[in-house]
């Protein structure tokens, strides 16, 4: 209940006031206060509110220092009225610049400067009146007036305006009414049993309650648009609508209060010794203050007024934002939320924004603090907080270049997480928990925008930290983590793969880290831990580079030539890259070809001395090796002929001999040394893959002839040459391949070739017959369309004249001469000019 | 800002029969000592996606005559007593059924009786919790007002609403027995009341505002009074 929402500050206390005077009633209209006297005066005083700083009249939120208010006074006429009766009610119709006083069950209307009474406006018989705040009528010119009429059970409403008085309604109530407040057509009655709201315009009545009116003083306070405040049964104070409805539950007042006021979101009460303070919003009490012997508490316009009989107090309230600040230093969050809620309508709508949403981080981190960790999370996501300033608490997590400052007024009281737990391990430990929590939900949402970095690297660095297994789920995904400190980062983990490997329950961290390498843009990081992983593993310590994209490799400092010499270490690692490069980026260097070449068969001869390796991965190995000798035309031959030389292999040497386009000795070796004859014969395919068919045969004819010319004669290669031949009958020139034969080969063995030859050369017979066929009939279309272009077109018009007989031309019909003239037909046949006249008749169109 | 309920349920009963202790034991999940209310007392419970305000009323007949306020324009009405008292039932007839008056036509009501787990026997046991704490099995006192009693008392609630029997609730669906201690059916109670006043919510806004009690004639006065909140 430690809120301070209002200070009270004396207005004019006795030596402001005229001696001897007793306060009867007050009204404050700007700065112009009345008062209304037991003895039928009324005094006029100027109140003057003033300021101890400069700031005074900044509105709510931005008086951050309590405004140092004071009041002066100043007097101002006074009147006395003509009886000495004590002033009832005092009400100022400042729009009219009128005063309306009852007095001695008269309303009298004066001119509120001069206090002289409009003659003609005294309405007779009143025991109490009020003016309606919220009237049906739009006149400016005038104010509704509702009062209890000395008639009994009568309410009467008046239109009262500069110069005369209106009698609009007369009501007659169930029972007599005491004390009254009106809203729009509704008045507010407290009856002799009960409190009812009637409708004037209706004549409906409405029960409220009951409430002893005799016994004890009514209070009705409008609160709000149809919203009343009421003195209950026990001390309450009930709020009721119009309806008769109750929206809030009621405020507790001790029993005997004497007046109620409203400044929003409070309501005050007095009694004999405390001004109490409750929220509107949570009916709570707030505040109170030692106050007694008050006789009147009411607000004018927002200001609330407290009085003694001689003594006037004002109720200042405080900025709502200091009310706000105070609640939540003394970690009442739930009752600043509610505050600062409630005070949205009080403010404008952007400024409350901004101020709403900073009240809220500040909640958020007193929750933090208290580790109330789902309501801080949930208060930083609503209020969008700069997830920055959270970060910022735990020392070393954000980016050593983060620019980040933290806002000022600072959010929080704490330097860091330790000051926070008081160096309690549990508790940072648990903040550290809820961190990596929050930034892994948060981390590919909007929260996260433009904070990317700064969010993914205190990410990891919670997770490295704490060896969390999603550190590499991390890593893998899209990450902007800043690189230069996550080599501290690295440095660190790598502690974690090389030392406590037991610990370690992912089997493929390593891979993860190769991976992250992989993608890494960062050169140096990369460089700096290469060897780290390559002494790791080196099949797989060479993706970093092999599965790098190729304009990175080919542009900055990952360039091939750079990856190979740092590689040399690295034979495995190296012969991969090479491969990689050869093999698969195609990369045409003879450096690159002929130092894989080399390396193959280093290792392959590696292999092949340790006697137990495994035979599989030397025929890998080897079937590798033939395939790049097959492949690539860039690597040194003769080099690579005098390091295989004296070894074993033969199929090496064979392909070598091959690519020097020495068939002859590559033929030998594959057929006397490897009697290899499938190899032999793929051999003679590849070899002369895109070469003309007259190389190939020439292949296979030196083939046959290895065949049949054995040093020492062997059955299985005649069956080979048979084969050779059967199989393979378009390969050979059979006329050739006749010659080579033995004499004793039968016809019957060699069927399948002769046939097969035969078939080849009557096909190919064929096809060139059809081939001349189709020259010359292509010839001919050439000749036809070289006519066509030659040959023009024949006009014939009336201009144009016989040749012969030179006269025009009267049918569409005329014959042409070699030479190109034109004549008539008949003097075509006429004139024998010579034998050879060659008539060519021909229509024309008529141009 | 308050919200503005869409829908009000009203704990209506003699003091001491325990209907704070049944909120508390339903919003906050806790039994605790309370105090004797003072006045009434006001909860808002997000119901899927209606705002029930769920009011807490003062038994003691000090605070008696604000209940047909409370009860204006409700939803619903928890009547409820304690089983080990008979008094308790019979002040529900006598003097807390007046009260509904104010409230809606349509309005449901529900009798419960509450303190369940201070009584030696009553039917039901089958639903009892096992977590009722052992403590109270030594103080147990006979059970005054059984089922029927409060069976009774919702028929005869139907007869003095005039509401045929046919159209109402059946009162074996309309009337519990808790333990607010034990926590004991009381969730049942709640959801079951707000399940059933949700198609009243529906109707009362298909129907439209203006045809709310008592504010047919203002439709003038709310035109000239915009711009608020």
């Amino acid at each position: 209940m430690s809120v301070q929402a209002f200070r009270l500050v004396c207005a004019s206390g006795k030596e402001h006031l005229p001696a001897g005077i007793q306060i009867e009633c007050l009204e404050c209209s700007g700065h112009d206060l009345y008062i209304g006297t037991s003895d039928g005066c009324i005094h006029h005083l100027l109140l003057v509110e003033e300021n101890g700083t400069e700031s005074a009249e900044l509105p709510l939120g931005q008086q951050l220092d309590y405004p140092n208010t004071s009041f002066t006074t100043t007097r101002q006429n006074q009147r006395q009225l003509g009886v000495k009766k004590p002033i009832c009610e005092l009400r100022a119709a400042s729009a009219l610049s009128r005063l309306l006083v009852l007095c001695d069950n008269t309303i009298s209307l004066l001119c509120s400067d001069s206090f002289e009474p409009v003659p003609g406006t005294k309405i007779r018989g009143v025991l109490s009146f009020t003016l309606n705040e919220n009237p049906v009528s739009d006149d400016p010119f005038s104010v509704e007036v509702c009062l209890i009429s000395s008639k009994r059970r009568t309410v009467q409403i008046f239109s009262v305006g500069q110069e005369r008085v209106q009698i609009v309604r007369e009501v007659a109530t169930p029972e007599q009414p005491c004390s009254l407040a009106a809203d729009g057509y509704y008045l507010c009655l407290a009856l002799s049993s009960r409190y009812v709201i009637l409708n004037y315009n209706t004549g409906h009545c409405q029960d409220l309650f009951p409430y002893p009116s005799e016994q004890k003083r009514p209070i009705i306070k409008r609160i709000s648009r149809q919203e009343f405040l009421l003195a209950g049964p026990g001390g309450l104070g009930m709020f009721a609508t119009v309806a008769g409805i109750s929206q809030r539950a009621p405020v507790h007042w001790s029993e005997n209060v004497i007046g109620a006021a409203v400044s929003f979101p409070y309501v005050l009460a007095l009694d004999e010794e405390f001004i109490t303070v409750h929220s509107i919003l949570d009916q709570q009490q707030k505040q109170s203050l030692p106050f007694k012997e008050g006789v009147i508490l009411q607000d004018f316009e927002g200001r609330v007024i407290v009085a003694t009989t001689n003594g006037i107090y004002v109720l200042v309230p405080l900025p709502l934002e200091k009310q706000i600040q105070d609640l939540l230093s003394n970690q009442r969050v739930e009752e600043a939320l509610v505050l600062a809620k409630g005070a949205r309508r009080n403010i404008p709508k952007e400024r409350f924004q901004v101020m709403y949403r900073r009240i809220l981080q500040q909640a958020g981190f007193i929750q933090f603090a208290q580790l109330q960790f789902l309501e801080a999370k949930e208060l930083f996501r609503t209020s969008h907080l700069d997830i920055r300033e959270l970060i910022s608490l735990y020392p070393l997590l954000l980016p050593s270049s983060s620019g980040f400052i933290r806002t000022h007024p600072p959010l929080h009281e704490y330097a860091d997480l330790n000051q926070l737990t008081r160096g309690d391990q549990e508790k940072v430990s648990k903040c550290k928990r809820f961190l990596m929590s929050y930034l892994s939900e948060i981390r590919s949402t909007e929260v996260a925008n433009g904070y990317q970095q700064d969010v993914d690297t205190a990410l990891l660095k919670l997770y490295a930290e704490a060896n969390h297994e999603s550190l590499l789920d991390l890593l893998v995904s899209d990450n902007a983590c800043e690189v230069g400190d996550s080599a501290a980062w690295l440095e660190k983990h790598k502690k974690i793969v090389n030392g406590d490997l037991e610990d370690n329950t992912r089997p493929d961290l390593f891979e993860y880290v190769v991976d992250f390498l992989t993608f890494s843009k960062d050169q140096q990081l990369v460089w700096q831990y290469v060897d780290w992983v390559l002494q790791k593993s080196e099949q797989i310590g060479v993706q970093i580079f092999t599965k790098r994209s190729l304009d990175e490799q080919l542009q900055n400092s990952f360039c091939p030539d750079k990856i190979v010499s740092h590689l040399c270490k690295y034979r495995q690692a190296l012969l991969l890259f090479l491969e990689h490069l050869v093999m698969e980026k195609m990369i045409q260097k003879e450096k690159y070809h002929t130092h894989l070449a080399v390396l193959y068969l280093e290792e392959i001869l590696r292999l092949k001395s340790m006697d137990s390796s495994d035979h599989t991965e030397l025929e890998d190995l080897r079937l590798r090796f033939q395939k790049l000798l097959r492949q690539s035309d860039l690597y040194r031959v003769l080099f690579l002929i005098d390091k295989i030389k004296g070894t074993d292999m033969h199929m090496e040497q064979a392909i070598l001999h091959g690519k020097l386009e020495e068939h002859d000795q590559a033929l030998d070796i594959l057929v006397h040394h490897l009697k290899d004859f499938a190899a032999a014969e793929s051999y003679c395919v590849w070899n002369s893959e895109g070469r003309e068919a007259f190389y190939r045969k020439r292949l296979f004819q030196l083939l046959l002839s290895s065949y049949l010319n054995p040093s020492t004669p062997d059955n299985t290669l005649i069956v080979a040459a048979v084969d050779l031949l059967n199989n393979h009958p378009k390969e050979f020139d059979a006329a050739s391949v006749l010659h080579l034969l033995p004499e004793e080969w039968s016809v019957q063995l060699l069927s399948p070739f002769l046939s097969g030859a035969m078939r080849e050369h009557v096909h190919a017979l064929r096809v060139s017959q059809m081939a001349v066929g189709l020259a010359k009939a292509e010839n001919i279309i050439y000749k036809k369309e070289k006519l066509n272009m030659k040959e023009k077109p024949v006009v014939l018009s009336e201009k144009k004249l016989c040749h012969v007989c030179r006269k025009p031309f009267g049918e569409p019909v005329f014959a042409r001469l070699p030479n190109g003239h034109i004549v008539h037909t008949y003097c075509a046949t006429n004139q024998h000019v010579n034998s050879s006249i060659d008539h060519v008749p021909s229509q024309s169109k008529r141009t | 800002m308050i919200k503005k309920p869409d829908v009000k349920v009203v704990l209506l009963g003699d003091m001491n029969v325990g209907k704070t202790s049944l909120l508390h034991r339903y919003m906050d999940r806790k039994f605790q000592d309370t105090v004797s209310t003072v006045g009434g007392a006001f909860y808002l419970k997000q119901w899927r996606s209606y705002n029930i305000s769920i009011w807490d009323t003062a038994g003691r007949e000090q605070f008696h005559g604000l209940g047909s306020m409370y009860c204006r324009s409700a939803s619903a009405i928890i009547l409820t007593y304690d089983v080990s008292s008979k008094q308790s039932l019979m002040e529900l007839e006598d003097r807390f059924l007046g009260l509904t008056d104010t409230a809606s036509e349509d309005c449901l009501f529900a009798v419960v009786g509450n303190k369940i787990d201070l009584t030696d026997d009553y039917e039901g046991e089958e639903e009892s919790e096992g977590e009722r704490p052992r403590t109270c099995s030594t103080s147990k006192v006979r059970k005054q007002v059984y089922l029927e009693d409060a069976i009774a008392l919702y028929k005869r609630i139907m007869k003095y609403k005039m509401v045929d029997e046919n159209h109402a609730p059946a009162a074996e669906k309309m009337c519990f027995e808790t333990s607010a201690k034990t926590g004991h059916n009381v969730d049942v109670l709640f959801e079951s009341v707000f399940n059933m006043v949700i198609p009243l919510i529906v109707k009362k806004k298909a129907n439209g505002p203006e045809d709310t009690i008592n504010l047919s004639q203002e439709s003038t006065e709310k035109h000239t009074k915009t711009g608020c909140c």
